[in-house]
């Protein structure tokens, strides 16, 4: 455990080092992600879903702002759309248009939230998403996952039935617009899992703001089982298709996934707990005080021994001496300048942004 | 010689205008209620265009349901049921905007006094450095 957290503080360091260069690549990667799904999945306009495009697409947007990347995916999505049918693109841009109107206007920083839900999906593992929102989110944090949830079933829907959704003439496009647009919002599989996520994640985030020991792995349990029920209970009572296999295997992973964020992010020693009780004039006060677990990463230095020099060496000279002196005395106050503005401005809090 | 306070100082004020001193002006250039109010306006309009949309997708998906046996008094349910959910949804709304708009002036207020105050404290230290 404690070769673990030495690992986690050296990440930290690491991080604080290059958190520029990181978090451009970690924005390239969500974008190759997301890029990447979109036209392998639903890539209809030949021309948009090339390599090439996703690659471009995916390094421009790690240049700019989060929220850009949402934009680029909503655009390529309806761009796909379009080439495959003109009412389908029209009813996905009413969509868009309705979560934008109701939720990403007040947090338009937070709008590339809504990226990860369909990732998730893609790979299997949707539960991680209520479990990891509801630990390092707020209950806000339903809303975007909540429409992630319906933006991955509608492209879901979409590649699922493509040639059936193909326009043919003007009462074609119209009858595909009806079915579309019915489809989209009465697909009981999708309402089961949007359900699952939103109990999931406000169990979650219920659980870990309790001051009960093991909040966490509590909450991320309570959270995988709740999401597991009702994605059961949705398939006996709504005769919806969901693998059960798929169920478990994917509560499993966003336990896992939890016990990992608990450990990058919450690490205390509950065995050193202490409980204390005081009051004032108008209350008392029950004080739970838990210890957070704090390794230092030990610092490597690098002695070098010249075993080669002789015994008759002349000794340094004294001014050189003086000048190594100042060198280190000044090189002590870069550093203590340089910790005191990382600790004013906060540098290492800003992956919360 | 370098002055580490004024390093410090300089780097912070950096730092906010890199990120929000642009929107902070802009928003601290109203007053608050007139912020809150255009806002909050505008948020309605958003809100009557969206319900627009979803009304309209529902209709469209549920035509078939709505269609059959249609009466005027069916008709006339059926409209003051959406009418009735518009109003709802827009007094909601237009209470949250205003509370929320209202909290980020203040918030962009105080961030831009601060930064005010740092500037006027920059100015000292080099007035005083002159000296």
């Amino acid at each position: 455990m404690s070769t673990l957290l030495v690992w986690k503080e050296q990440l930290q360091k690491i991080y604080a080092r290059f958190s520029i260069y990181i978090v451009k690549a970690l924005q390239f990667i969500l974008g190759l992600c997301v890029f990447g799904l979109i036209n392998s999945n639903i890539g209809f306009m030949k021309a948009a879903s090339s390599i090439l495009c996703t690659l471009g697409l995916s390094a421009v947007c790690a240049f700019l702002p989060p929220i850009v990347m949402a934009v680029a995916a909503t655009i390529l999505i309806l761009l796909h759309f379009y080439a495959l049918s003109a009412p389908i693109a029209l009813v996905s841009l009413a969509i868009f248009l309705i979560m934008y109107i109701f939720y990403f206007r007040f947090t338009p920083r937070k709008a590339w939230l809504i990226l990860l839900t369909p990732v998730a999906f893609a790979f299997k593992v949707p539960f991680v998403i209520p479990v990891a929102f509801g630990l390092l989110g707020t209950p806000v944090y339903v809303v975007p996952a909540a429409f992630g949830t319906i933006v991955y079933y509608v492209l879901h829907y979409v590649k699922s039935s493509a040639s059936a959704l193909k326009g043919g003439g003007t009462s074609g496009m119209a009858e595909s617009l009806m079915a579309f647009a019915k489809q989209s919002l009465t697909n009981r599989e999708m309402w089961i899992m949007v359900l699952a996520v939103t109990v999931g994640l406000l169990l979650v985030y219920a659980v870990r703001t309790r001051s009960v020991n093991h909040a966490w792995k509590i909450g991320s349990a309570a959270g995988s089982i709740a999401a597991i029920v009702i994605g059961a209970v949705g398939n006996v009572t709504l005769n919806v298709h969901l693998s059960y296999g798929a169920l478990v295997f994917g509560g499993l992973f966003a336990f896992a996934a939890g016990l990992v964020l608990e450990f990058l992010f919450f690490s205390v020693n509950y065995s050193s707990t202490e409980r204390m009780r005081f009051e004032d004039d108008e209350y008392y006060y029950y004080v739970k005080a838990v210890p957070k677990i704090v390794v230092s990463a030990p610092e490597v230095s690098v002695k070098h021994i010249n075993a080669s020099q002789p015994k008759g060496a002349p000794a340094m000279p004294k001014a050189r001496g003086r000048e190594e002196n100042v060198d280190h005395a000044e090189a002590a106050d870069d550093i203590l300048l340089t910790r005191s503005l990382t600790k004013e401005l906060g540098l290492g809090k800003l992956d919360d942004k | 010689m370098l002055d580490k306070n004024r390093i410090r100082l300089m780097a912070k004020m950096a730092k906010y205008e890199k990120s929000q001193a642009a929107e902070d002006l802009k928003i601290s250039s109203y007053y608050k209620k007139d912020y809150a109010s255009l806002n909050t306006l505008i948020t309605a309009i958003w809100v009557t265009v969206g319900y627009a949309l979803l009304a309209g997708l529902i209709i469209i998906s549920n035509i078939d349901a709505l269609m059959k046996n249609l009466t005027i008094a069916k008709f006339i349910i059926v409209v003051s049921i959406a009418v009735g959910i518009y109003i709802v949804l827009l007094v909601v709304y237009c209470v949250y905007a205003g509370s929320f708009y209202k909290s980020k002036h203040n918030r962009a207020k105080q961030r831009v006094k601060r930064y005010y105050r740092s500037l006027s404290r920059l100015g000292k230290m080099y007035v005083k450095e002159k000296k």
